[in-house]
């Protein structure tokens, strides 16, 4: 643990070093949420004012079809349906960085020196996934206080236990994601390999979940596929804890949360030591 | 722990395609200093790699300090520095957290761990040069640092993988000094090189290392002496005299105790003493046109060459070889 909090403690310092990239990882999200988010207004397409339909009728069908919208993504705004997604999704992508800076530890010979100090392996392989840790918790915050200014819609009432519920699920995803990056990148060489795997599977992930679209309104088939994807219930559920969306179960969709995180940093911690002692 | 810091014994390494190391044994006296001396290639790292347990060895064991690298690699761990021969340090950071971090995963805590890491860059001449990002550090300044981390938990054995490698003449010198300190002060080293002058300057023992095998061991004397006499080069301008010249040469030096030869486009004298040959040497080849005269007196890049038939340098007997010679050679009295 004391070893693990050193070698955090590096992660961070060299993470915080790094202004240009730091203001990159804000940037990004915020494209994502502001650009495409407001770009897709659903209120605007209920709005149509020239209905071929008598008036009673023009407005019972758009209270229907707001409803449903709202049934379906939680909010008649999309900038916060997406926005929650978002958190996610760059949960991913930053649990990605940490596969790549592996490497780089190996690649500059860092890795020798650790491999070769007295300290538990499996610390060198949880301070990468402290490290995301880290860096996610940050920039969400940062992310939900701009998504705030810019009119996120938050759930009445909302209180301090439903934002450490947003965390953790955030949290979850990172430890999960990053156990995979990180237990690959301990037995490949070259970094350029974490990279083709990340733009393999991220889009894949984020489309096949609901962090960008509701996942009910999807065909059958993709539907299938969505069940089996973490990003969907820790989509679901920070949609649930900041914006009040219903989740069918909130217990089973954590405890699939839980069991994936943890699964995947049971055996990336394995595989990691394995990949370190590696010839 | 007894007399001995370090016991090799049979360490044998195969990758999946080569043999690397093919049953290496050796054993090293607490404060000696050990040279593994080879050409690239031959086994020296990854028999270093054994030994600090950074890779297991495929069959055999070492004891080092006491324990077993195969059954106890990190009671290992904690009694050993190894400087490897890549660089290790963090350069997007300053060298004074590159240390700090490498004391305290050693375990050392608080004010302890602040003091030994300025003890070792002081030693090492960095303290000035602490704050600044590795990035902006020399050659020289990074291997200096190198040590630095590997010394910061005070190891009783320091491992040094090519200390030298791609320094300037200056920077060698000074390391070497760092060594001498290291070892006055009781620390057991264990160095690779291929770099003779190095093992010359730096050893007690030399092991000679070739094709994963040692094939020969002892202090850089006694294996100096296994070299039987000085030998004298003698190059040409018009290489197609050589045949003439040699018989020429033995027909004056026949009853000295003599080997003639030749080395690529060098005709090659073995004498026990150059001195009373050279000038009867001279007499003959006065009469041809000669590039240059060396004479070698016995060094370990010659017991090299002796026992393996090659250079440390691995490059073929020829022209490349023989200037090498002449800036090595010393001249005869």
């Amino acid at each position: 643990m004391r070893e693990t909090l050193i070698l955090l403690r590096r992660e961070v310092v060299k993470w915080v070093n790094r202004r240009p990239v730091l203001l990159i990882s804000i940037i990004t999200p915020l494209f994502w949420i502001l650009l495409f988010g407001k770009s897709f207004n659903l209120l605007r397409l209920l709005s149509s004012e020239d209905l071929p339909l008598p008036a009673s009728i023009a407005e019972a069908l758009r209270g229907y079809l707001s409803a449903y919208i709202a049934s379906l993504f939680g909010t008649l705004d999309y900038f916060t349906y997406i926005t929650s997604g978002i958190l996610v999704v760059f949960s991913l992508f930053q649990s990605m960085f940490s596969g790549v800076s592996v490497v780089f530890d190996k690649r500059l010979g860092y890795l020798t020196r650790l491999l070769v100090a007295p300290i538990p392996r499996t610390s060198i392989f949880l301070a990468k996934v402290g490290g995301t840790l880290f860096r996610v918790t940050l920039l969400s915050l940062i992310l939900l206080m701009i998504a705030d200014v810019a009119g996120f819609e938050f759930k009445e009432g909302i209180t301090v236990l439903d934002l450490a519920g947003a965390w953790l699920v955030v949290a979850l995803v990172a430890t999960g994601f990053t156990s995979v990056f990180a237990s690959i990148a301990f037995h490949v060489d070259n970094q350029e390999v974490i990279f083709a795997l990340a733009n393999l599977v991220n889009l894949p992930l984020m489309f096949t979940s609901s962090a960008i679209f509701p996942v009910e309104q999807m065909p059958e088939w993709l539907q299938s596929v969505a069940v089996f994807n973490p990003l969907t219930y820790a989509a679901d559920l920070v949609r649930y804890f900041l914006v009040g969306k219903e989740v069918a179960s909130l217990a089973g969709s954590l405890a699939a949360l839980v069991v994936f995180a943890s699964a995947a940093l049971a055996i990336g911690a394995y595989a990691s030591v394995r990949g370190m002692e590696r010839d | 722990m007894g007399g001995y810091a370090i016991e090799a014994r049979g360490l044998v390494k195969a990758y999946k395609s080569l043999v690397a190391v093919r049953g290496v044994s050796f054993s090293v006296r607490g404060g000696e200093t050990f040279a593994l001396l080879g050409p690239n290639g031959a086994g020296k790292t990854t028999t270093i790699k054994m030994l600090s347990t950074l890779t297991r060895p495929t069959s055999g064991d070492a004891i080092v300090g006491g324990y077993s690298v195969v059954r106890e690699p990190l009671r290992v761990r904690r009694l050993i520095g190894l400087v490897p021969q890549e660089l290790t340090a963090d350069d997007e950071m300053t060298g004074w957290d590159n240390v700090i971090i490498s004391a305290r995963l050693y375990g050392l805590k608080g004010r302890k761990a602040l003091e030994e890491a300025r003890r070792v860059l002081e030693f090492m001449g960095l303290w000035e040069h602490r704050g600044r990002k590795v990035a902006t550090y020399s050659g020289g300044m990074r291997r200096k640092l190198e040590i630095a981390m590997s010394l910061v938990h005070s190891p009783e054995i320091l491992f040094l993988d090519e200390p030298t490698l791609g320094l300037d003449v200056q920077s060698r010198r000074h390391l070497w000094d760092h060594v001498r300190m290291l070892k006055r002060e009781g620390v057991t080293i264990v160095l690779t090189t291929h770099y003779m002058e190095e093992a010359e300057q730096l050893s007690d023992r030399v092991a000679i290392i070739d094709h994963g095998r040692i094939v020969a061991e002892g202090s850089p004397g006694d294996l100096k002496s296994r070299v039987k006499g000085d030998k004298i080069y003698v190059e040409l301008k018009d290489p197609t005299e050589a045949g003439r010249v040699l018989e020429a040469l033995e027909n004056v030096l026949g009853s000295d105790g003599v080997e003639l030869g030749t080395v690529g486009q060098a005709i090659v004298v073995r004498v026990p003493d150059a001195g009373s040959v050279v000038p009867k040497i001279i007499r003959v080849i006065s009469d041809y046109s000669v590039k240059s005269v060396n004479v070698v007196k016995p060094n370990l890049e010659e017991v090299f060459l002796e026992l393996t038939g090659r250079s440390l340098r691995e490059e073929p007997l020829d022209a490349p070889r023989f200037r090498m010679h002449m800036r090595r050679a010393r001249w005869g009295h």
